[in-house]
């Protein structure tokens, strides 16, 4: 379980991050939805320890991340800005990750099989194109068996097979009893993968619930984010 | 700890630009050696029977001690250019946003950053064990019909363990400094600067402050004082490199705890 308190975070002079409390239960897929630079990514990172929160706490089965032995063995995780060096081959990327987190060598295969890489494994990941890295990164988060995935706009740059592939892994992940955060600004994305919902908006949380609570009285998801944070709505 | 350290090796052996500086490193130090061979076994063929020799013009000097210095320096030379080896090991972090990655995959900053120094010290210790064994190589072509066992003695042997020794905490503080900077440019400029500082002795007439720069130190660790003008015994040198490696990891140590993963 993810559970988030009262989280702040500023950077510079702008609020990022404005008492943020949530929680992504196991079993569900929990959608993180909000426009861009509405402050997804910053709670995603402090979640993961890799900005630290003005205020507040993020925790993941009661633990913050940095006290979590073997994180990834516990936690998956795509962010966006968090990727391999372009010269390095995935395999090898693959490898480093897998070493520091004592994983068997032999997942790294498995997870370039799975998300459809293993025939470009010895490539230099500067040669892939968007979608690709793409999938690297979701290979990246499943490489421990983790019980919680993270993953920061899971489906930017893939094509509609890939799309429907992430998903479906989603969709069995939670389905397994694991627990699901996808941060997205596609709403019919997530209202399609998604159980429950958090909006943000302007690092403020502006609405939560179940996909059915947050839609209720609105003719679509998107109807309702619009209400939700005030945005007008697409011509 | 260990699978921290593991990581970090595979991540410093499977970057290619790693192995094309050493490379081109080595390569570099193979041809200021074939140059100076020749040189080297014509002078040693003129070793008089008083044992001195003459290596530079119009200098005399004893033979053994002059070819043992030779070994060192030849090493040393090459060594100016290590800090960009590890400058480029470092500065991989930094490009991609492999940064947050790591700190995904190894949570606890002070830890990450122990287990980087340790990769890094193992991977600049293995380069200059190679620039030591190509100054022997080339040192034994040079001496090896006067001299055979010099370049093996325990005088060559114990100037090399200097000379790596030298290296490794040279390397390691470039390392943080490019930690501190995450830039690997940065890092290089400012070994640059540090180099140039001491090879155009602009710090002569200020022999305690000069005996404070880590190159200094070096040539300071691994020179003859009764053939150069240093600015500081061995002992104080190796205190001096130590103690750049530990305040720059420090330094570095606070930079990555207290800054975000970006």
């Amino acid at each position: 379980m993810i559970d988030i308190a009262h989280l702040s975070k500023r950077h510079g002079g702008r609020t990022a991050v404005d008492d943020v409390s949530f929680i992504a239960r196991p079993g569900r897929v929990t959608g993180f939805l909000g426009p861009n630079g509405a402050g997804k990514s910053s709670t995603l990172r402090i979640l993961l320890g890799l900005d630290a929160p003005g205020g507040g706490t993020a925790t993941i089965h009661g633990r913050r991340y940095r006290d979590l032995d073997h994180p990834l063995r516990t936690v998956g995780a795509l962010l966006d800005g968090a990727g391999p060096v372009p010269e390095r081959r995935a395999v090898d990327h693959l490898t480093w990750i897998a070493r520091s987190n004592r994983i068997p060598r032999a997942r790294v295969g498995a997870v370039l099989e799975l998300v459809g890489l293993a025939e470009v494994a010895g490539q230099r990941v500067k040669r892939y194109s968007l979608g690709m890295g793409q999938r690297l990164g979701i290979a990246a988060a499943l490489l421990g068996e983790p019980d919680v995935l993270v993953l920061d706009e899971p489906v930017n740059g893939l094509d509609p097979e890939g799309i429907r592939w992430v998903r479906q892994l989603l969709r069995d992940y939670a389905a397994s009893g694991r627990t699901v955060l996808l941060s997205s600004h596609l709403m019919a994305e997530t209202a399609g993968t998604a159980d429950d919902l958090v909006v943000i908006n302007r690092g403020r949380i502006a609405g939560r619930g179940s996909v059915a609570e947050v839609t209720a009285g609105h003719p679509s998801l998107e109807a309702a984010f619009f209400a939700l944070t005030g945005e007008r709505t697409a011509a | 700890m260990r699978a921290a350290v593991r990581a970090e090796l595979v991540k410093i052996t499977t970057l290619r630009t790693g192995w094309l500086v050493l490379g081109a490193v080595l390569a570099l130090q193979v041809l200021v050696e074939v140059q100076v061979v020749g040189l080297t076994a014509d002078a040693v063929a003129q070793v008089t029977p008083d044992g001195s020799i003459e290596i530079f013009l119009g200098r005399r000097e004893p033979a053994r001690a002059a070819l043992l210095e030779g070994i060192r320096a030849s090493s040393l030379q090459i060594s100016v250019f290590l800090p960009a080896l590890a400058a480029v090991l470092a500065g991989q972090e930094f490009r991609g946003g492999q940064l947050g990655l790591t700190v995904l995959a190894v949570p606890r900053r002070g830890r990450l950053l122990v287990a980087k120094l340790l990769a890094a010290a193992a991977y600049l210790t293995l380069a200059a064990v190679l620039i030591a064994t190509i100054s022997t190589v080339f040192s034994y072509l040079g001496v090896k019909d006067r001299f055979p066992g010099l370049p093996v003695s325990a005088d060559a042997v114990g100037g090399q363990a200097r000379f790596i020794l030298y290296a490794v905490l040279l390397g390691l503080s470039t390392y943080a400094i490019a930690v501190i900077a995450r830039s690997t440019l940065v890092a290089i400029g400012v070994s640059l600067a540090l180099i140039t500082v001491t090879m155009t002795q602009v710090l002569a007439g200020a022999p305690g402050l000069d005996a404070l720069l880590p190159v200094s130190a070096g040539r300071n660790l691994l020179l003859n004082p009764a053939t150069g003008d240093l600015t500081s015994s061995p002992p104080q040198a190796v205190l001096v490199l130590v103690g750049w490696a530990l305040v720059t990891a420090l330094l570095a140590g606070v930079t990555l705890v207290r800054r975000d993963a970006r």
